[in-house]
Formats: structure tokens, C-alpha cells, sequence
């Protein structure tokens, strides 16, 4: 091919004109994809006894990016921040925070509690929520439903929701990288409850590390 | 399937606020007004339900009102009764003026005077006017017993 051939080509190729990422201010802004939609929710405490709990639960707003994440993350007010008797509860696509969900009725829950003031709750509970939406929790993506807050006057609670109850050998190793997520020493406890124990008035967990 | 580190999503943090695809400004209010309702109760229940201290132990102290006593110079003590009677009936309406006109009973206005007995350990009488009234009224005669009537019968 001689140079003025090439040179032609080239011409033909016309780079300048060619849209890319880089040129499209539109493409250019690229989120980063989650596994799975999630969904906020909110319990919002009962200030009248006409409240039910249908009244007081209720979605917040869904997202299926990282970058909507830090959105909705940095907008809403941090746990402290939160009134008394306050729930967050962020579950993955449409499941409902409930035990009577079909998807959480086999389940049960990691918890552990953090009695007093416990300063760093807001680090804690965003440590929480980044485990579960990076998927790194849970190494065989089956088992995370959810992850939950729950603000009460002598403690705050968190709890990470599984699908099931009795794979003990996957459960454990969620809860063991659930205390460290949580930065829980050795003399702290994380207990699991099955959900069908939840109604018991004094339920025992069925494992604990 | 999509996994990111916490450090990874840490790195995706924007430095500034984004905008949400929901009413945030309404969900703010919400708990802005729950707190202020909660302020609002505990404030009313710190008033008025808020129980006694535990800290105080023991029983609330009862002032009961000592009778008026009054010494005269002879030594004799004398009770005052100050306490007002109710007047006020069982209705509760205490009104004199709607109720049937009727006869007062009498009550004998008398003061109980004591007068403290300091000999009360010795075997003298305590007032000299109880040994007349202990002195035998009747002495047996045997004279007199022998002129009875049966005899005579």
C-alpha cells in the first residue's frame, strides 16, 4: 500500500468525529452495578396508639448502584441522629423486613447488641451496610436477606437476616466475618436466633460466637 | 456477579452531596417531628408520672397533729377537741339549707379532767375521797341477827 493509499484510509477512519466515553459527557459518568436491587426502609416509632405496625413500616427508596448508595447514604440522617424506637432496614430486592415474608420465614438473624452510647454506632452501621451490598459477607451468595438497626433507648442492635436457619457450616462463617465487620472483640458476643423463635418470650440462640 | 470491598466502595464516595430519587426533605421532617413529639411526652411524663426516687428510702413522712393539752394550776390536764366537723353530706354538696329541718340532738358538753395519779405504785389511795367510799356501809350485828323475824314466826 503506498502512502497516499494510507493516507486516504486514514482520512476514511475520521478519529476527530468519533463519539466515545471520554466525548459523552452523558456516558462518561459510569456507575458501578450491585449484584442485587436494595430497598430502605424505615420504621417510624408510634407517637399515637391508633399506629399500627403496617403504618410504621414503610420503603424509603430503592437503588441498584454503587453511586446511588452514597447518595441516599450521605442524604439520610445517621442512626444517632435517629429517634427513639427507630428501625432501618435495608433488604434486598422486594423482600419485606418481616418475619412472616416468605423468604425470611426459614431464616433467622445475626445480632448483637451494643449497650450505652456507643459512639462510633453511625461507622458501625455503615461498615454493616457495605459488607452486605459489596457482597463480601457472604461468600456463597445465597444466604443475606437483609441487614437491620434498631435504636432503643439502652442499646443499639444490629442484625444481618439469613434465608436459612439450619446451615450451620455457612452461618458460622457469615458470623464470623460479621464480628469482625462489626470490630466485636473476643469477650463480645453474636448470637443467631432462628425466626420461628422470635415470638418465645425469652429465645434462645441457636448459635453463638 | 459484582463485588466490591469496602475499600473499593470507600473510593467511590463522592466528596459532595448527591441528589436522591426521593422526597428526602419530607422524610427529614418526619423524624424531625417524631422527635419533637418524644421531647414533648418525656418532657409531660418527667412532670407528672415521674415516680419517687428510689433514693429517698423509707416512708413519706405523715405530720400528725398533737392534741392540745392544757395544765391549770391545780395540776389537772385538760384536752381540747379543735377538729372542725364535716358538714358536708354524703352527696357531697354540703349544703345545710336543702336538707329536712330537724331537732338537734343534745350532746352534753363535759370536759374529761384527769389528774395524773403520782402515788399510783403506793398502797395509799390516790385521792383521799375514795377511802369514804370504800368504808363499809353495812356492819353485821350478831345482836341484831338473832332477833330476826323467823324466829318470831
Amino acid at each position: 500500500m503506498s502512502v497516499e493509499e494510507v493516507t486516504q484510509k486514514t482520512g476514511d477512519l475520521n478519529i476527530d468525529e468519533k463519539s466515545t466515553v471520554l466525548s459523552s459527557e452523558k456516558e462518561f459518568q459510569l456507575k458501578h452495578p450491585l449484584n442485587t436491587k436494595w430497598t430502605l426502609w424505615y420504621t417510624k416509632p408510634p407517637v399515637d396508639k391508633s399506629e399500627s405496625w403496617s403504618d410504621l413500616l414503610r420503603p424509603v427508596t430503592s437503588f441498584e448502584t454503587v453511586e446511588e448508595f452514597w447518595a441516599i447514604h450521605n442524604a439520610i440522617p445517621k442512626p444517632r441522629y435517629l429517634p427513639l424506637k427507630s428501625d432501618y432496614h435495608l433488604f434486598r430486592n422486594d423482600i419485606r423486613p418481616e418475619w412472616e415474608d416468605p423468604t425470611n420465614a426459614q431464616g433467622g438473624k445475626w445480632t448483637h447488641q451494643f449497650w450505652g452510647k456507643t459512639p462510633d454506632i453511625d461507622d458501625l452501621w455503615m461498615r454493616a451496610l457495605l459488607a452486605v451490598i459489596g457482597e463480601t459477607i457472604d461468600e456463597d451468595d445465597s444466604e443475606i436477606n437483609g441487614v437491620v438497626i434498631n435504636i432503643r433507648k439502652s442499646a443499639y442492635k444490629i442484625a444481618i437476616w439469613t434465608k436459612s436457619a439450619d446451615n450451620k457450616e455457612a452461618l458460622t462463617r457469615i458470623g464470623s466475618k460479621f464480628k469482625t465487620v462489626l470490630k466485636l472483640g473476643d469477650d463480645a458476643q453474636l448470637e443467631f436466633l432462628p425466626h420461628s423463635t422470635a415470638s418465645e418470650k425469652h429465645p434462645q440462640p441457636s448459635l453463638v460466637l | 456477579m459484582f463485588r466490591y470491598t469496602e475499600e473499593e466502595l470507600l473510593q467511590l464516595k463522592p466528596e459532595v452531596d448527591v441528589p436522591v430519587n426521593f422526597d428526602i426533605d419530607s422524610f427529614r421532617a418526619i423524624i424531625d417531628k417524631v422527635k419533637e413529639i418524644q421531647g414533648l411526652q418525656e418532657e409531660e411524663y418527667q412532670q407528672f408520672h415521674r415516680r419517687r426516687s428510689s433514693h429517698h428510702h423509707g416512708r413519706p413522712k405523715i405530720k400528725h397533729t398533737k392534741p392540745k393539752i392544757t395544765t391549770d394550776s391545780d395540776g389537772w390536764s385538760t384536752f381540747e377537741n379543735t377538729v372542725a366537723r364535716r358538714k358536708s353530706n354524703a352527696a357531697g354538696n354540703g349544703s345545710e339549707e336543702d336538707l329536712p329541718v330537724k331537732e338537734q340532738p343534745v350532746i352534753a358538753q363535759e370536759t374529761l379532767k384527769v389528774k395524773p395519779n403520782k402515788n399510783i405504785t403506793s398502797t395509799k389511795p390516790a385521792d383521799a375521797r375514795d377511802i369514804v367510799t370504800d368504808k363499809a356501809v353495812n356492819n353485821f350485828n350478831a345482836f341484831a341477827a338473832l332477833e330476826s323475824d323467823e324466829e318470831d314466826e
